[in-house]
């Protein structure tokens, strides 16, 4: 096994050896559920059985949840309790290190993304059946998470390796890809040329077309590029312990 | 290998900002040697050991660790050695066996070499009995056994280990530097510390550091020579003397002491017993002990003790060191300090030996004191607020 593997196995499995993993993937399903069925009138009252609020209120839960909680810890606690120089110090380049990290902490964020699941499965396949379900938007809106998911974890990374703090990685993460998902309202508002720059860069106006059926390469190639440019920026920040 | 040198370091330098940390350090480790890297804290010990297990880049220089550069094969560097840096900083979430099957998997090792290895590291280590709990139960001493351990499981041709035997108890420090001694026959280890009875102990050759220079290089012996002083200590009984002459008063003794032909400088140590303790000082290659001899029996005094040091290492150690001491607590604070510390070597080796270490210690001490005395102020502050409040509302 490559000791990139090693160390996201490791990562992955740290998450379920603390209380963490499960208290997040626990109560984000709780709130997820909440959002779901009562939130905006709730899942009733539209008249509708569709499953596209699920991609809605998902990436959200993501944002400002789940991928700050879930990346925090990854650079920034080690780089604090020392761990980074055991880590770094054994027979690993600094490019295992970023990508075991990012693939453990991805590891888990789709866990939950793919255990959402469980929402068209239940209402659509047993034990309810609300009617045949339209495969299509639902897997490409699958599709569109994951891609979602690994660029945010991505971000969520970056930030960890630019800091000590735990805390501090938590809420700019919070608050960048809190940002980077509220764009895609402002975009809507703003109209005009302002408009279709905000909505060039905004994960929310990005996923829109997944969940309506759409996969447009353009939105594929946005958020891949997203991700490669955080990895290379965080492989960087990991690499200048060495100069500074 | 072509080549017996296994560390070879030269003209390290890095700096930090505007601090140099490093500056031009040359030394080479041979194959089988153990030795002991010296110096007070923040003298560049762990950034010279960081350098060579590539975790940081110096700024200027090249270091070798056998035969590979640090700056161009940086994995191979690694791959042969093992290392333990400072306080043993592990992943407390994991257990004991997990973290050393962790290192074992990424250094390649298949599963019955690890489980031949772990053998052998488990009974070195003394984790038999912790293997199966978390680290973070885990106390300082145990955490550093299995630091240890990780550094041991692919059994490394050169062990860098960055002040192994700090947070371990006497017993296990002895232990350790028992392994360490006996492992060192066929590994090149470089250790630091700044507990020098350790290096007296387990290494045949030192280097000190300080303030990122090296400042002495070579066997214990010719370190210990290297200030050329041998210290006597002399104590005279305060209450009585021999044949009817009188009891000498400290002034007395003193003056007698000082006239002394070789005598570099007497002062006065303090003692529990009713008794004058004086410390001469005397060149390297001269011997004072008939002398004082011949002073005691002429003047009728009772000699209660007289005996010679060649110089400690650790009195080495303060004399190479302790310039850059002097600049970092600021010149007039200087001479204070030095009474302290001389103080503190006075009586036994060992005592002299804590007390090095323990001047660090004091050191974290007043600082903590200090921050203490910060959250009592607000806590004062946060007591006179509820007063004033519950004034108000009264």
């Amino acid at each position: 096994m490559s000791p990139m593997l090693i160390i996201a196995k490791r990562e992955f499995r740290a998450y379920f050896d603390s209380p963490l993993a499960y208290v997040v993937i626990c109560l984000s399903f709780l709130a997820l559920g909440l959002l779901y069925f009562m939130w905006g009138g709730g899942f009733w009252q539209i008249d509708r059985a569709t499953v596209s609020r699920l991609f809605e209120y998902t990436p959200m839960g993501l944002s400002f949840l789940i991928v700050p909680v879930v990346t925090m810890r990854l650079i920034a606690e080690e780089r604090r309790s020392g761990t980074l120089e055991m880590l770094i110090t054994l027979p690993v380049k600094d490019s295992d290190v970023v990508l075991g990290k990012y693939f453990g902490a991805l590891g888990l964020v789709l866990v939950f993304v793919l255990a959402t699941l469980a929402y068209p499965i239940a209402m659509f396949k047993w034990p309810w059946n609300l009617g045949p379900l339209d495969a299509g938007p639902v897997t490409s809106g699958y599709f569109g998470l994951i891609l979602f998911s690994a660029a945010s974890v991505a971000v969520g990374l970056l930030i960890s390796a630019l800091t000590e703090s735990q805390a501090v990685a938590f809420f700019i993460t919070f608050f960048v890809l809190g940002a980077l998902w509220l764009l895609g309202d402002l975009a809507t508002k703003a109209g005009g040329t302002a408009g279709v720059v905000l909505s060039y860069i905004s994960f929310q106006s990005r996923l829109n077309g997944f969940w309506r059926g759409l996969v447009d390469t353009r939105d594929v190639v946005f958020f891949l590029s997203v991700t490669g440019l955080a990895l290379v920026v965080a492989f960087r920040a990991l690499e200048r312990r060495k100069w500074a | 290998m072509a080549t017996d040198v296994m560390i070879q370091a030269s003209g390290l330098s890095k700096r930090f900002g505007v601090v140099r940390a490093l500056d031009k350090v040359n030394f080479e480790v041979k194959r089988g040697e153990v030795v002991g890297f010296l110096g007070p804290n923040g003298a560049g010990k762990s950034t010279t050991m960081r350098i060579l297990t590539c975790f940081i880049s110096p700024t200027n220089g090249s270091a070798k660790v056998n035969g590979n550069d640090v700056f161009d094969s940086p994995l191979e560097v690694r791959r042969s050695l093992g290392y333990l840096p400072q306080r043993a900083p592990l992943y407390t979430d994991m257990t004991v066996w997990d973290y050393l099957k962790f290192a074992a998997e990424i250094r390649g090792l298949d599963d019955a070499t690890f489980k031949k290895r772990l053998k052998k590291v488990v009974e070195v280590c003394g984790l038999a009995q912790s293997l199966g709990k978390d680290i973070s139960t885990l106390s300082h001493g145990y955490r550093q056994r299995v630091g240890l351990g990780q550094a041991l499981i692919h059994d490394p041709p050169i062990l860098i280990l960055d002040e192994p035997t700090s947070d371990l108890d006497p017993n296990e420090k002895a232990e350790v530097l028992r392994y360490i001694k006996e492992i060192g026959k066929d590994r090149t280890i470089l250790l630091s510390t700044h507990n020098l009875a350790e290096v007296e102990e387990s290494c045949a050759r030192a280097i000190i550091v300080s303030k990122g220079r090296v400042v002495a290089d070579g066997p214990l012996d010719e370190i210990r020579g290297k200030t050329g002083r041998v210290r006597y200590v002399v104590s005279i009984d305060e209450t009585r003397a021999e044949a009817g002459n009188k009891a000498p008063g400290v002034k007395e003794v003193q003056d007698a002491l000082e006239r002394l032909s070789g005598v570099k400088s007497v002062r006065e140590l303090p003692t529990d017993e009713k008794a004058h303790k004086f410390e001469l000082i005397g060149a390297q290659d001269s011997d004072l002990r008939a002398e004082i001899f011949r002073l005691m029996v002429a003047k009728g005094w009772t000699l209660l003790e007289l005996r010679r040091d060649a110089q400690s290492l650790d009195a080495v150690f303060r004399d190479l060191t302790r310039g850059d001491e002097k600049l970092d607590r600021g010149a007039g604070w200087a001479a204070e300090d030095e009474d302290e510390d001389d103080d503190e070597g006075e009586d036994e080796k060992a005592t002299a030996k804590s007390g090095s270490a323990s001047d660090e210690d004091d050191d974290e001490d007043e600082d903590d004191d200090e921050d203490e005395d910060d959250d009592e102020d607000e806590d004062d502050d946060e007591d006179a607020a509820d007063n004033a409040k519950s004034k108000g509302k009264g």
